[in-house]
């Protein structure tokens, strides 16, 4: 019985491959979004980042969510996500909802054991609330992200401050969500077509 | 992209700093001269924050990237200034913006990723994440992912040239099929490459119950204290600022 124990005991640690599955996965989400960021610089498509980056993301994603058996693996790799947002010069604010979301995320698809797929397209759109934590400085401190920006010129500046009315915070919010959503389906429906296939699942 | 980039240890690498210092210069770079946090205070500070890293670059003998960098940068800078004085309107003045604003405010990022990167080895790196405490199920992630970078970069570039040639990209036949027939290739190579990353790994025992051991020498040297100085300033600034 003790023996047992042990084992199921050790078994619920991370490994070596889940920690080497998280770096590789994370490297390969990271790359895409830094492609997709790019497009931010056309004003308009700055609050497209919320629309596109949970969207695309999705395909990666869900290829990761079906390695995932153990606890904490979501957990780290969104940490991981807002850290490099981080390091890429978002603010601090994506690496502290990336905890946060994060550990939510993790635990509503512990809830369904990493198998059930509702709980997973859920735990995918409380993952991607992450990304909306690039947008908050934008309403926190409208004027001082501005006064640093001057330097893309006075035209970036209107254009952006006209995008980023006050209301427009709960909409990226839920861009972030639902755009959660529709990634993990499009994800989802890509695992069938052609991973499943090519035996990578 | 060189091979040097992936393998740092072999080469003759300058002047060099201890991977911590490193990462408080990305991080102050990052906030203050990208992010803007600060304001005006501070403002002075951003120009000497954006040249550090071409002079980290000089110090480190990557006299290559170092050069390449200031001239996209002071290229990137002086089209702006040129599109700005003679008042340009439009969709042209846009595309200036847009391309001028990324490179002259990512620019310095990149570039002090670039150093980090090219100075380091992933086992100055594991080590020095090991002296800052962090936890083992974040530094194998990380370390892994640092050295994956490339390979996804370079598969990725592979894929969009022959994409490409059937014209699946922007303004090609099949634009639409873009995001399918770009992202499955990737993923697909990527996750085979990663398999056989996570053999290797395994097979020189990472993941093992025993504690890991690490024969790099890092610590914090005269060049790590003028650094450091450096970068202590805006954030002296900054909470300055916050308590008042």
């Amino acid at each position: 019985m003790d023996g047992v124990m042990t084992q199921k005991k050790t078994n619920e640690k991370l490994g070596g491959k889940d920690l080497i599955n998280i770096g590789i996965y994370a490297a390969i989400y990271c790359v895409i979004m830094t492609a997709v960021s790019m497009l931010g610089f056309i004003p308009i498509m700055m609050p497209m980042l919320s629309v596109l980056c949970p969207l695309i993301g999705g395909i990666t994603m869900m290829l990761f969510y079906t390695k995932v058996k153990k606890f904490g693996m979501i957990t780290i790799i969104t940490i991981i996500i807002g850290a490099y947002l981080w390091i890429t010069g978002m603010g601090y604010w994506p690496f502290v909802f990336g905890i946060v979301c994060g550990l939510a995320a993790d635990f509503v698809a512990k809830s369904g054991n990493y198998l059930s797929k509702k709980k997973t397209v859920l735990s995918h759109a409380i993952m991607n609330v992450t990304i909306f934590g690039c947008f908050l400085p934008l309403y926190l401190d409208i004027n001082g992200y501005f006064s640093s920006r001057t330097s893309f010129g006075s035209d970036y500046v209107e254009a952006l401050t006209r995008i980023f009315r006050p209301w427009t915070a709960p909409v990226i919010l839920a861009c972030c969500f639902v755009f959660g959503v529709l990634g993990a389906l499009l994800g989802m429906h890509f695992l069938k077509k052609h991973f499943e296939k090519a035996g990578i699942v | 992209m060189e091979k040097a980039l992936y393998n740092p240890g072999k080469l003759d690498r300058g002047i060099l700093m201890d991977p911590r210092t490193k990462l408080l210069l990305l991080i102050t770079v990052t906030t203050f001269a990208l992010g803007g946090a600060g304001g005006r205070r501070c403002e002075n500070l951003v120009p000497v924050l954006c040249m550090a890293p071409f002079l980290l670059l000089f110090t480190a003998k990557r006299f290559k990237t170092a050069i390449i960098g200031i001239i996209l940068f002071w290229g990137s800078s002086t089209l702006l200034t040129f599109a700005n004085a003679h008042n340009m309107g439009g969709f042209l003045y846009y595309i200036i913006l847009g391309s001028c604003g990324v490179l002259g405010r990512f620019l310095p990022c990149i570039m002090m990723g670039r150093y980090l990167m090219e100075s380091t080895t992933v086992s100055e790196f594991t080590k020095a994440m090991k002296k800052l405490h962090v936890s083992d199920n974040i530094i194998i992630p990380l370390s892994v992912m640092f050295r994956f970078f490339p390979t996804v970069i370079d598969e990725a570039d592979s894929i969009s040239c022959a994409m490409k040639m059937r014209g699946i990209s922007i303004g090609g036949k099949h634009a639409s099929k873009m995001v399918e027939y770009r992202m499955v290739p990737l993923m697909t190579c990527c996750v085979n490459i990663g398999e056989e990353l996570s053999a290797a790994a395994l097979t020189r025992g990472l993941g093992g119950e025993v504690k890991r051991t690490n024969i790099c020498k890092i610590g914090f040297h005269v060049q790590d204290f003028i650094a450091i100085s450096l970068c202590l300033v805006p954030w002296i600034l900054l909470i300055v600022d916050v308590v008042k």
